[in-house]
């Protein structure tokens, strides 16, 4: 299976779409001593054991062990308007994925950040600001509605998060036009790692609770995206 | 011309010919007379038995000789025509002047009409009027939209801004009653703009046995005329509401012009097109679109600007009313699992809109998400169980549900929401809709614009794409209006990206429209928007799954509003005249200063049952503030309908609010609006009308004449038959076309003869 080539042809189903980004990823000589770059993490297992989730417990209909794999500048990307990047510590992007992933954004897309800690934080605010200067990332509490649009996340705890030994795990979200009584357009799990959970959620090597908590979370961003 | 060539022959006038008795004034030299042509005839066909000649012309020469001698002796019986003439002096005759604004149109030999009333019947000693009183005492009456009695020349205003031919026939009539009439002259172009037929009117007059002699003032067709001629807009429409309504263009003289036309909100400016003129004597339909975007009741001008020579230009210009509402509109949409068209149909609808969309959708099995509510109790129970809570919508949308989802109970919900509530129904393309999710055979399939075949399914996990364009009759509607003009929206359609589809719609409902179709990669066309009106409502089907292609797909540009445009007409066109528990109706949306406007309210219950028993007041608010409460009270033949007059005095608007009561609690309440204002609709259509006065004329035992050629009325009036008469005897026998049978007949014997070689 080739990852860089798309698989899920859009037939109307949700399809897991990562973001694909480089430079600067040596695939040869990857920097973290294995030959996956950063955005690749936890994939496919992740994506598609998300995926059987999502079918088994919404209506939502989905692929089930097909995703895409997507650049930001790909205008097959317009056909997945929910989008997911891991590892957005190491995300640089060129001219064109910069509009592309504005273009996507503005125009009703929404995408999910995971996979990072510590001071990766700071890449992907300055990443984001280049794309959206509008608005900043918030740190949402518990009370917003992507924490209640399926599952009910009545309090977010910030020890909980996978990376919690960096630091709190926080929830930040950016506001369509900086206006909290608009949609949120991306999400980021500071210090967390969604990914990792659902990977290794049929394995037994995470706790059970971190992966049902995690799988909450997807499904309630992929409700949410799909409703507002 | 005609006439004139009848006299001639015949010596008397055709209404002398059709009034009188025809009889014989035989005597004992008749008799004798008759025998002598018997002999004649018997000698004649004697003579021809044997001769010369062959047998053919033989029998001609005897028929022609024959037909002299039939003559003879006709004339030998001395033919007379009995008729009863009018004795002069004695009887009476009523005048009708047409008085109204069409009357001022100069097309005589650049004359108004006018100028042939003022010279023939301005004073006693003029023309017709002169030739009329020497016979009748005359009773003159000017007419517009009733007639009154006219003594003096400067009576004659031609200021009417109507003509009701009918009542002005009917009230002089009434005015004449009991008095000798000889029978009735109106002088008129014909141009009747009463919304009643004149056939009670002429009912009324063969009843009493009436004539009217009728005088037909104006040319049967202008030579260089523009008219905006029909114009059909909706009474009431949501604010910010685009429409697209069909002008109706006529001219004569300005064959393949291009004009301005343009559409007026009170003065400002909304649209603005040129357009080629259709050929004379063909009416042509321009779509007009326009977007209204003030409230309160608007009144929109479409017009034309007049061109060099036009005879009348007022009728370049129509008016109509619309009543612009700015209020909240709640559509209902059920969605039957998560998906991205759901989001980006309630994303074309921004927040304040005048459309709320209050969705409630189901996101696992019996979980459901509910957006756009009231408050904490809306949709609490999920889809509404009851009528009046389903009712209280003004439209319904059904996503991706399969029908299973419902009660038998709910199905037929929907279907009475459409059909009772007149309710806007929308279902939309999904792998649960249509045939796909099981509604074959359910109330609902019933009013659906679409036939479903559950025989005839997708086959599952295969979609099909499409690229999607407006039908013919989908161009002219507003929903398919994406460009600035129908030139830009053309284009923009064919650079629209194609959508996907998972329900197969093989046909349509007979009375159904398909507004655009679509082409797959097979180059099949399969209908994508359907429209049909079903009972008090109205349906559609939306086949695509994914129409938020438009909106994300990577060819559409940020700031493209194509998407939004579409959803927001799609959904306003499905609440649009969508009917309140209190719906008023009025049956005319101006009325003269001084009429009553006839106001009806439907009123209904809750879940859409007719309320007989209400106590219904419409407060009329007056131009000048002085309010008035009217009572309204049920017709006792329809249903839940009541009305009332409402009388006006000074011209402008009048506000009519409407509340319906029952048992002490409010049914509901709606606000109307009407003009009192004098119309325009003498100026349209305002050729003279030969065939409405000829119509008159011959039903009623008149004559009709054209206003050139009135010579022999006077004449004509003393041989009605009504009145003080003496009975005159008139002999045939010596009319000129006795004398020119007898001499043709004799010529062509001698000419067969020369012919034949039997002279």
């Amino acid at each position: 299976m080739d990852p860089l080539e798309p698989r899920a042809e859009y037939d109307g189903r949700f399809a897991f779409t990562r973001i694909r980004v480089g430079p600067g990823v040596d695939l040869a000589n990857g920097r973290f001593g294995r030959r996956e770059p950063p955005w690749m993490h936890d994939f496919p297992r992740a994506d598609f054991h998300f995926l059987k989730i999502l079918s088994e417990l919404t209506f939502l209909k989905t692929f089930i062990d097909q995703g895409n794999i997507l650049t930001l500048d790909d205008p097959d990307l317009a056909k997945f308007p929910i989008a997911y990047m891991s590892e957005p510590g190491f995300w640089v992007m060129n001219d064109a994925e910069l509009a592309g992933l504005r273009n996507y954004l503005l125009k009703g897309g929404f995408i999910i950040f995971d996979d990072f800690r510590g001071n990766h934080v700071d890449n992907l605010v300055v990443q984001m600001r280049r794309v959206y200067p509008e608005a900043p990332f918030v740190k949402l509490d518990a009370t917003h509605p992507i924490f209640h649009s399926f599952f009910e996340i009545n309090a977010l705890d910030p020890r909980s998060g996978y990376y919690a030994q960096m630091g709190d795990t926080e929830w930040l979200g950016i506001y369509e036009d900086n206006d909290p009584r608009k949609r949120l357009i991306a999400i980021a799990n500071n210090n967390h790692d969604l990914g990792e959970l659902w990977e290794f959620s049929d394995t037994g090597y995470v706790p059970v609770d971190l992966s049902n908590e995690a799988y909450k979370f997807g499904v309630n961003y992929v409700m949410y995206a799909m409703t507002h | 011309m005609l006439d004139a060539l009848f006299r001639f022959f015949f010596d008397l006038s055709p209404i002398v010919f059709s009034q009188g008795e025809f009889r014989f004034a035989a005597s004992t030299g008749s008799y004798v007379a008759a025998a002598a042509v018997a002999v004649a005839a018997a000698l004649t066909i004697l003579a021809y038995r044997k001769g010369h000649g062959r047998a053919g012309q033989r029998i001609t020469l005897a028929a022609i000789r024959l037909a002299i001698l039939a003559i003879i002796l006709v004339c030998m019986f001395r033919p007379l025509l009995v008729v009863r003439a009018a004795v002069p002096q004695q009887n009476f005759l009523g005048v009708l002047l047409d008085d109204s604004r069409s009357m001022q149109i100069a097309d005589v030999d650049g004359q108004p009409r006018a100028s042939f009333v003022k010279g023939e019947f301005g004073a006693n000693d003029r023309g017709l009027l002169k030739a009329l009183s020497d016979r009748f005492t005359v009773r003159t009456f000017r007419f517009s939209s009733a007639a009154t009695r006219t003594t003096q020349e400067s009576d004659l205003t031609f200021g009417g801004s109507q003509s009701r031919l009918g009542a002005a026939l009917s009230g002089v009539r009434q005015e004449l009653a009991g008095l000798p009439v000889a029978g009735l002259v109106m002088v008129s172009d014909g141009a009747d703009t009463a919304d009643a037929a004149l056939g009670e009117a002429i009912l009324g007059l063969k009843a009493e046995n009436l004539p009217v002699f009728t005088i037909g003032v104006g040319r049967e067709t202008l030579s260089k005329d523009i008219q905006v001629g029909r114009v059909v807009t909706p009474k009431t429409a949501l604010k910010g509401t685009t429409l697209m309504v069909d002008v109706v263009l006529s001219q004569s003289g300005f064959d393949g012009q291009k004009v301005t036309l343009d559409v007026e909100d009170e003065g400002t400016l909304v649209s603005t097109q040129q357009v080629s003129l259709p050929n004379a004597g063909t009416p042509a339909s321009i779509p007009v679109r326009f977007t209204v975007n003030e409230p309160g009741p608007r009144v929109l001008r479409f017009k034309v600007t007049p061109q060099a020579g036009e005879l009348v230009t007022e009728n370049n210009a129509r008016e109509a009313l619309i009543d612009v509402r700015d209020r909240k509109e709640k559509i209902l949409y059920f969605e039957g699992e998560p998906r991205y068209e759901y989001k980006f149909i309630r994303r074309a609808i921004p927040e304040g809109d005048n459309l709320i969309v209050t969705s409630l959708i189901r996101t696992a099995d019996n979980k459901y998400m509910r957006q756009g509510v009231d408050g904490p109790d809306e949709l609490i129970a999920a889809f509404p169980k009851t009528r009046e809570e389903l009712f209280s919508y003004r439209s319904l949308v059904i996503g991706s549900l399969e029908a299973a989802a419902m009660t038998g109970d709910q199905l037929k919900m929907i279907s009475e929401f459409v059909d009772r509530r007149g309710g806007g129904l929308l279902m939309l393309g999904g792998p649960r809709a249509f045939a796909e999710g099981g509604w074959t055979g359910t109330a609902v399939a019933d009013v659906l614009p679409v036939v479903l075949d559950r025989s005839r399914l997708q086959p599952k996990g295969t979609v099909m794409r499409l690229t999607i364009k407006p039908t013919r009759a989908g161009a002219g509607t507003a929903v398919t209006q994406l460009g600035a003009n129908e030139q830009a929206s053309a284009e923009k359609w064919s650079k629209l990206p194609s959508v996907t589809a998972v329900n197969r719609i093989d046909a349509v409902k007979p009375g159904a429209t398909v507004l655009l179709m679509g082409t797959d990669e097979s180059r099949a066309e399969r209908p994508m928007l359907i429209f049909q009106r079903y009972g008090r409502g109205k349906t559609f089907a939306f086949l695509p799954q994914d129409s938020w292609n438009w909106q994300m797909d990577a060819s559409i540009a940020v700031d493209d509003l194509t998407h939004e445009n579409y959803w927001r007409q799609l959904l306003r066109w499905l609440v649009d005249g969508v009917p309140d528990q209190v719906e008023p109706a009025l049956t005319t949306e101006r009325v003269e200063p001084g009429e009553g406007a006839t106001l009806t309210a439907n009123v209904v219950d809750p879940s859409f049952v007719e309320l007989n028993d209400a106590a219904v007041m419409a407060t009329v608010t007056a131009p000048d503030g002085t309010v008035s409460d009217v009572p309204m009270s049920w017709d006792g033949e329809h249903a839940g309908q009541y009305s009332a007059t409402i009388p006006t005095k000074a011209p402008g608007w009048y506000e009519a609010k409407i509340d319906a009561t029952r048992a002490g609690k409010s049914v509901g309440s709606a606000v109307t609006h009407f003009r009192a204002a004098p119309g325009d609709a003498e100026y349209f259509d305002a050729t003279m009308h030969a065939g409405t006065l000829r119509r008159i004329a011959d039903e009623t035992g008149g004559r009709f004449y054209d206003a050139a050629n009135t010579s022999t009325l006077a004449d004509d009036l003393r041989y009605t038959g009504r009145g003080v008469t003496s009975v005159e005897e008139h002999e045939l026998w010596h009319m000129p076309i006795v004398l020119f049978l007898l001499v043709g007949l004799l010529c062509a014997e001698w000419g067969y003869r020369r012919v034949v070689g039997l002279a």
